[in-house]
Formats: structure tokens, sequence, C-alpha cells
């Protein structure tokens, strides 16, 4: 449905909910997605979902009560009984200690700098030769293909009752997931890639990845890293991972105020981490899927959040100001749009990196499998490495190392331990969360280096 | 508006498909409500209506769902489209066990549905929650409530037509604190099912303030509380922790389409092994584990998958000895025909969606832990020279395979020569699960095992979040990696 339709029918519920005297917020989201998913070499499953939800926030004195509704998309007559519905329950709505704001959206804006319709109409057969390039000759008898392969459009618009504008965007998005595994042995190699656009589909770069990678893991030795301190390259999919923990547990203001944050109102303005580590939010960057304007019609600006390791300030949602008497900062968007500012070091590429001379020994991580947060307040997080690690030894060899846990603090990571970021930076990120297609990535520098990261499980095995 | 289901699986097969099923949720409504201190930070009512089609041609899945009724046609043929486009790349053609083709209905078991209760009512009762959580040194509060309710008309090209019925409800209570330091210390409780229903009859309110003013009392314990010592020690998992322990490194180890490797590109795989079933002694003697979808009062029942096979009670462990898995009609053809011999007879009936948007994949049932010979808590306690007592998931980290894991808890208690210390806070334990397991040393009598509830299993993709149960008691284990 294109963005005129879809405006034209949140006015016409608009109007409807004024005509039941109701302030209220409405978000349309509409979903079309094509999953294409590979495992053992095969294509596993090929999956379609065209999906409309309406959401719902009806507002009374200090109330908010809110409905959600997956539906027909022509289905007006039930989307304004969800209404009625959100009205119904605003009644049985205990009052809350603070006030909340009502979007008003002062001015419509139509954001699809990030649309191409090419990739609302990729067929399979554009994504199955895609794939088979990507991953020409590597596969054997032992060596399978799995991956994912999910292209769609995710459409957003919202309204309210203040005002007939709407802020409208639509966003397409590409995000390749392919992993060559090891049936016997075990291990598992990957190479990934986020865009927007059909046009910055780069099958060679996957492949220039996975075959190097795969050749690694056929022809060198394996071996279970002593438990111990580590200097530790990490992959753009580990420091992501990384930055997201940071991201609720570093400068969210809504974790702050509950008491979970790492970082305290007085940690602003003082150096909290490395000079190195330069965060900003950046809707201008068009690789992370921004959001210019965002939820109540607010045009976001780029800002720093880390500003050579000093903390500016936190982020604030309108919830959480409107609860703690704070201000909001522009960022009622579903994503941010983060970037790490890259170093000075010119390798971007594992494959470069492994041919340069060391002087120690040097464990790159690509990727971190099921990190969690074990104390919020430390902000403490552990992981697994997983798809590819590699043991780049002082004397020029390489090693196949099992997978290793650590468990590390953020402010030291991102203090002390960082020793050097890569230039170039890279998009990491994914194109649907379990609650629907919602593309979004970080940008992170291609390659990070860190000392003194500790190994406090080995694997004794892929 | 009407569709004729039957008719167009019946056109989908007609155009050459192998297999083909449709699962039309006609209203999945679902409330979920946050109290924050006090305040509603949500106040929700979903509701969702579809449809999803499942088509095998060519020994190929392909899978198409919509909200759109209007033209329900368009979406079986994306379907079919899909399935003949991925049919251009088969290692092996996927075919499906036998199944007993059953037409039946299933009701889940509730005395009042959630969605009766006036809200105001229920209001009511979240405040009261609220209310009994509100004490001295309490600096964060929550009560959450999240009810579901919904339908789900299954129709097979084999001839199954089934219908179920479910009302769910999770309800818990949180609070936190700070210590001297400022990290947090927090306690949490989600009542294990105690009666035989799952509606809204199971919320007890003279249970809840008991339980409200224990963990209160226990978060200011871990508030005061020396922080856990480290070091190699028994752990004592009480089952608000072994459930956890038990869905990742065992659920979610022995799920057939990780260990087929249908999971690599994102949830992971498992170190079991097609050779493993039968032999690999997953642990110690002492260890039984089962996947019981029989088990009434648990969101992991549900009557019939969704490949429209029965619930089933079978062993995944005996003994100590890997028996069994989670498994699908799909799975367990392909199992047997990699491993070279009959691994499994028939499908375990564990197929599952979490919505209508979203295809069927083997999910945990109720994956239990036999009650077993080792007496009370206290008994097991007595029998400990130098552990910890665990009770509270915190936080959880896992390997990919599931080969080791690393876990931290609310509380711990402290155990010396058979007696019950004080309180220890930040406690964290970490290990490799076949060790781990292999150290069981004590599983506590049917006193000890409650069914516990799980609403936010994560799995596949594109993503599905589903909810189960895990019956457990309390376990000991020996020699376990203590400490952050």
């Amino acid at each position: 449905m294109v963005s005129h339709e879809i405006i034209s029918k949140l006015r016409i519920l608009r109007e409807y909910a004024l005509a039941q005297g109701a302030r209220a917020h409405l978000e349309w989201k509409a979903e079309d997605s094509h999953l294409v998913r590979y495992a053992n070499s095969a294509i596993s499953l090929n999956t379609n979902e065209h999906l409309t939800i309406l959401e719902v926030s009806v507002y009374g004195d200090h109330k908010i009560a809110s409905t959600t509704l997956i539906v027909d998309e022509d289905d007006l007559d039930t989307m304004k009984a969800t209404i009625d519905k959100a009205i119904e329950m605003l009644a049985f709505a205990t009052p809350l200690t603070y006030l909340p704001t009502l979007p008003s959206i002062k001015k419509t804006s139509v954001f699809e700098e990030t649309y191409d319709p090419e990739v609302e109409a990729l067929p399979n057969e554009d994504i199955i030769a895609f794939v088979n390039e990507a991953t020409k000759g590597l596969e054997t008898d032992d060596i399978l293909l799995s991956g994912n392969f999910s292209s769609g459009v995710a459409t957003y618009a919202s309204i309210s009752t203040e005002t007939p504008e709407v802020v409208f965007s639509r966003k397409t998005d590409i995000g390749i997931t392919l992993v060559l595994s090891s049936e016997k042995r075990k291990w598992e190699v990957n190479a990934e890639q986020f865009v927007s656009h059909k046009r910055d589909l780069d099958a060679q770069a996957l492949h220039d990845r996975l075959s190097w990678l795969v050749e690694l893991y056929t022809t060198l030795p394996e071996e279970r890293l002593p438990e111990g301190p580590y200097r530790v390259v990490l992959g753009p999919a580990a420091t992501a991972e990384y930055l997201s923990f940071l991201g609720w547990l570093g400068y969210s203001a809504s974790t702050l105020k509950r008491g979970l944050s790492a970082f305290k109102e007085d940690d602003v303005g003082k150096k909290v981490l490395s000079e190195q580590f330069a965060l900003i939010e950046d809707p201008g960057m068009l690789a992370t899927f921004p959001s210019p304007v965002d939820a109540f019609g607010r045009r976001r600006e780029k800002r720093a959040i880390f500003d050579r390791g000093v903390l500016t300030g936190f982020l604030w949602s309108q919830q959480t100001a409107d609860e703690f008497g704070g201000t909001a900062t522009g960022h009622d968007v579903s994503n941010l749009s983060i970037a790490l500012q890259g170093g000075d070091v010119e390798t971007a590429l594992i494959q470069d990196f492994a041919r340069l001379p060391r002087d120690r020994d040097i464990l790159y991580v690509p990727y971190l499998h099921y990190a969690n947060i074990v104390n919020p307040t430390e902000g403490l997080v552990t992981g697994v490495s997983r798809f590819g690690a590699l043991y780049l030894k002082r004397d020029g060899t390489i090693t196949l190392p099992y997978n290793v846990r650590f468990t590390e603090r953020l402010d030291q990571l991102f203090g002390d331990k960082l020793v050097w970021l890569s230039k170039e930076l890279v998009p990491y990120g994914s194109s649907s969360s379990y609650f629907g297609r919602d593309p979004s990535t970080t940008l992170v520098p291609a390659l990070a280096c860190f000392d003194g990261v500790t190994v406090e499980i080995s694997n004794e095995s892929f | 508006m009407s569709v004729d289901w039957k008719s167009q699986v019946k056109r989908l097969m007609a155009r050459g498909a192998d297999y083909a099923d449709v699962r039309y949720y006609p209203n999945h409504e679902e409330d979920f409500k946050l109290m924050w201190n006090g305040n509603f930070l949500a106040f929700n009512r979903s509701e969702e209506s579809g449809f999803g089609v499942r088509v095998l041609v060519g020994g190929a899945w392909g899978f198409a769902a919509s909200s759109n009724m209007s033209s329900p046609e368009e979406t079986f043929d994306r379907a079919f489209a899909n399935a003949s486009a991925a049919s251009t790349k088969v290692k092996r053609p996927i075919r499906l066990a036998d199944k007993e083709v059953l037409s039946g209905r299933f009701v889940s078991p509730c005395a009042v549905d959630p969605f009766e209760v006036p809200m105001a009512e229920q209001i009511a009762m979240m405040r009261e929650l609220d209310g009994y959580i509100n004490q001295e040194g309490v600096m964060q509060r929550r009560v959450m409530l999240r009810t579901i309710r919904n339908t789900i008309q299954y129709y097979d090209s084999e001839g199954a037509e089934i219908e179920k019925h479910f009302v769910e409800i999770f309800p818990s209570i949180h609070v936190t604190s700070f210590d001297e330091t400022g990290m947090m210390q927090g306690r949490k409780y989600q009542p294990p099912r105690l009666g035989e229903t799952r509606g809204w009859e199971t919320m007890d309110r003279d249970h809840w303030k008991e339980h409200a003013d224990r963990i209160v009392a226990e978060m200011r314990q871990s508030v005061e509380a020396p922080k856990c010592p480290e070091g190699r020690m028994s752990v004592i998992l009480m089952p608000d922790m072994m459930f956890l322990q038990v869905h990742e490194t065992i659920g979610h180890a022995l799920e057939l389409d990780r260990i087929l490797g249908y999971e690599l590109s994102f949830a992971g795989g498992s170190f079991v092994r097609l050779d493993d079933f039968g032999s690999l002694q997953y642990g110690s003697s002492k260890l039984n584990a089962r996947a019981d979808a029989t088990l009434i009062n648990s969101p992991g029942s549900f009557g019939f998958d969704d490949d429209g096979v029965a619930a089933q009670n079978r062993m995944l462990i005996e003994n100590g000895i890997l028996v069994g898995a989670i498994t699908s009609r799909q799975m367990v053809t392909e199992a047997n025909e990699r491993a070279g011999r009959q691994i499994f007879d028939s499908s375990g009936g564990t197929c599952r969606a979490c919505a209508f948007y979203r295809t069927p994949i083997e999910r945990m049932t109720n994956i239990n832990i036999d009650p077993g010979q080792d007496g009370t808590l206290e008994d097991i306690i007595r029998n400990t020279e130098y552990g910890v007592i665990l009770s509270g998931e915190k936080s959880w980290s896992i390997g990919s395979n599931r080969e080791q894991f690393h876990f931290s808890t609310d509380i711990g208690w402290l155990v010396e020569d058979g007696e019950r210390k004080g309180v220890v806070k930040n406690c964290a334990y970490s290990g490799m699960t076949l060790d781990f397991y292999r150290s069981l040393t004590a599983v506590g009598d049917e006193s000890t095992w409650e069914v516990q509830i799980v609403d936010n299993c994560g799995k596949g993709a594109p993503g599905q979040v589903m909810h189960l149960g895990h019956g457990v008691p309390v376990c000991r284990f020996d020699h376990v990696k203590v400490g952050e």
C-alpha cells in the first residue's frame, strides 16, 4: 500500500477517534517480508509474510491505554473497533503519577530514502542466484550451507488527534547471513551483509570472506586455548553486540532512572571510557535505516553520546521525560542510528590483518553468541565466540581456536582495554526483531582491538 | 469473511503439492499490563487475525501468511510458488513421518477465563500485588500480568481437522534495591503451576501475599549479604533456577532440528550427534528427563501440534543415557535416513508456531526432570558438605551448540557441613553441559518438584517466541565453577 493510501486511512481513523471524543496516537505498521532460509545445503524454508498492524494509544487525565491489532489492511471497521476498545480500557486505567505527553506532529514528513522498489519486487530466482554466486564452489559433501536471505519492506506511519499531520517512512532492506559448516567437525564460519538497496549487494565480498575462512578451516590445526587474558580483535558483529548492551546500560535515561545503568548522572561530563571511544547518534546516516523524525514529529539531529570517552548525556524518551521530569531528546524511534567512530588503523578486512606482521598473539573473534547481562549496574556482559574465530600467532602462523567465553565489564572493555579501531566503518544489524520487520544497523569499525580480555571457559572441541 | 480452507488446500494438492496445511487464527487476543512503581507503563490489548499456509512441493517447504482475508487464494498461491522455488535447491527431499490422521478439539483447562474477568477486578488485583511489594527498602517494583486467549483451526491435505482453544496466564512480581556499592540486587516471583488449570483462578491472593513478603525479605538480605564465594563447590538449584538450566542445556540441545543443523544460521546447533542416541552418558544415573505435552496445567501442553500430531509424553534421558529428542514429522524421517538406522519411530508431536505468520518448528513442550530419591530440600542440604543454594534466574548465556553455559542468580545461600548458612549475593556459575549433568549427585523427591513456566522462549528465523513449561525438582551438582 503506498504512502498516500496509508496516510488517508490514518486520517479517517483519526477523525473517528476525534468523533469519539478521544485523544489518541495512532501508529500504522506494515511489513511485507520474504525470507529464503538455507540449511544443510538446501533451501529449508521460503516464506512470505504480509502483515498490517495498527497500534492505538488513548490518553486521558494522567492515563494511557493501548491496543494493538493485526488485521486486514482494508478492514477499517475492525480498526475503529480497536480504537473503541482502547477508549473502553482507558476507563479502567489507574492514574499515573505523571502527565503523559500526547504527540503533536506539526508537519508531515515522508521518508523513503532507504526504500528501493527493486528490493520489494526481488524475485525468488534472483535471491537464489545471488546466494549461489556468493557460495560458488564452497559446498562439499561435508561443508554445508546454512543461512538467511531476508528482504522486504517495513512501513511506519504515525498520527495523533492533535493535528492531521503525519510521520511516514517506508524502508526496504536485505539482511544476509551465510554460514558454511562442517558436518563432521562441527566448525562454522559466516559472512553477513545489510543493505537497503539492491545495487549495494555484493556477492563477491561474501564469497571472498567465506572462501578465505573455509580454506583456513580445512587446512589449519585446531586448538583449545588456555584460559587467561588475551589480546583480542573483534569483528563487526561482536563489536555491535557490545555496543547494543552499552546502549541499554550506558546512556538510556530510562535505565538510569530505574537504577539499572552502569553509569550515573554524576558521570555526565566525565571521561568514563577510552579517549578513542567516540559514539554518535546521527539520523543522517542512511546505512543505519534512520528515522529522521521521531514518533512525536521532532526532527532529529546528530549528537555525540561519548566524545573522546566523555559521556555527554543520556537519551530521554518522551515517556521517561514525562515520568522523571527530564526533557525528551528526540529519540522516540524504534531504532537509534548509532556509529562508533573509527580510529586510525587502515586495515579493515581480517584477510588483510592476518597477513600483517605482529608482535604478539592475537585472538580474532568475529561474533558473540547469546551474550547477556550478568550484572547491569556493573555493566558486566558475558558471551561466547562463534563463526570463525582465529588465533593469529606472533610467528605468523594461524590456528583455529575452539569457542571461548568472555565475561567483561563494558567500562573496562571500552576503557583501558581498548587498543585501536579500524578507520573504516561497516554496518551490522538485523532485518527484524521477534516482533516484526524493523531493519536497523549500527556502524562499527571493521576491526576493534582490545587487551587483557579474559577467556574464562575454553571449549574442548568445535 | 468465511473461507473454505479445505478447498484451498485441495487446490494446492491438485496443482501438484506433496502436502499442504493451513492454520487460521480467527482472533488471537493478548493482554499485557506492566505496573512499574505503581504506574502502568503498559496497559495493552492486542488482537491478531490471519492465516498461514505451509506447502511441500518437490521435497521443499514454502510458506506464506497474511492478515488480509479478502483474497486468500493469493497467499496459498504464494506459498506454492515459494515451495516451487525452494525445490530448485534440494539436497534431501523432505518426507514427513507417518502419522495417525486425527480430527479433534483441545481446550486448555480453565475455570475462569481471564478475558471474562472485569478489567476493574484485574486492575484491583495488580494494585493489590503492588501493595504487597511496596515495602521499605524496595527501590523498584514491578507487577506484570500477561494473558492470552487464542483459537487455532488446522486443516491438512491428509485429512486432519483440528481446533484448539487456549487460555494462558503469566503473572509475576519483581523487586529491586541497591547495595552499598550501588549494585542492583533483585528478586522476583512467577508462581509455578499449583493446580490443574491455566486460568484466572490460579491467582490466589494468600499465595501471592506469602511470596511477596518472602521475596522482599530475601532482597533485603541480598542487599546486606557478602558476595558469593568463588571456586569449585556443590550447587543446589532450586526449581526456579533448575528450570532454566534444563531449558537451555537439555531442552534446546535436544531439539532435533538443531541437532540436524537447521538452526545454524542464527540460534545454533547442538553438541549432540545422531550417533549419541542410545549411548551418550548425558548425565549421572540420577538424571531422567522427558518431553511431556500431556501435563495439563502447563502452557507446554496443547493437545495436538501444528503437524496435527497428538500430544506425547516421551523420555529424553533415561538413567543418564540419551534416548530421545524433541521431534517433528520432518525431522524424524531425515534423522533416521542420515543415521542409517531407526532412531525415532514417529514424531514426538512438538512442531509448533507462535503465530499464524510463523512456520511451525521443533519447540519444547514441557521438558521435565523426574523427581528422584534423595529426599526433601532439607535432606539434600543435610548431605552437602560445601556449596551454595541458588534461586531465581538473573542472566543466562549459552554456547551455540549448548555445550557450555554461564548463569547468574538473584540469590544464594551458603551451605557448610550440612547446614544452610547466610545469604550470599552476586551468585553465578558456569560449566560444560555434559560435565555438569554427570556431576548430578542428588535429585529431590516429589515435595521439591514444581511446574515452572516460560513465556519467552526465542528461536527460529523469522524469530518466534513460544510458551512452555518445565516440571523440575531441586537438584544438586558437585564440583561446579562458581563465580562471576
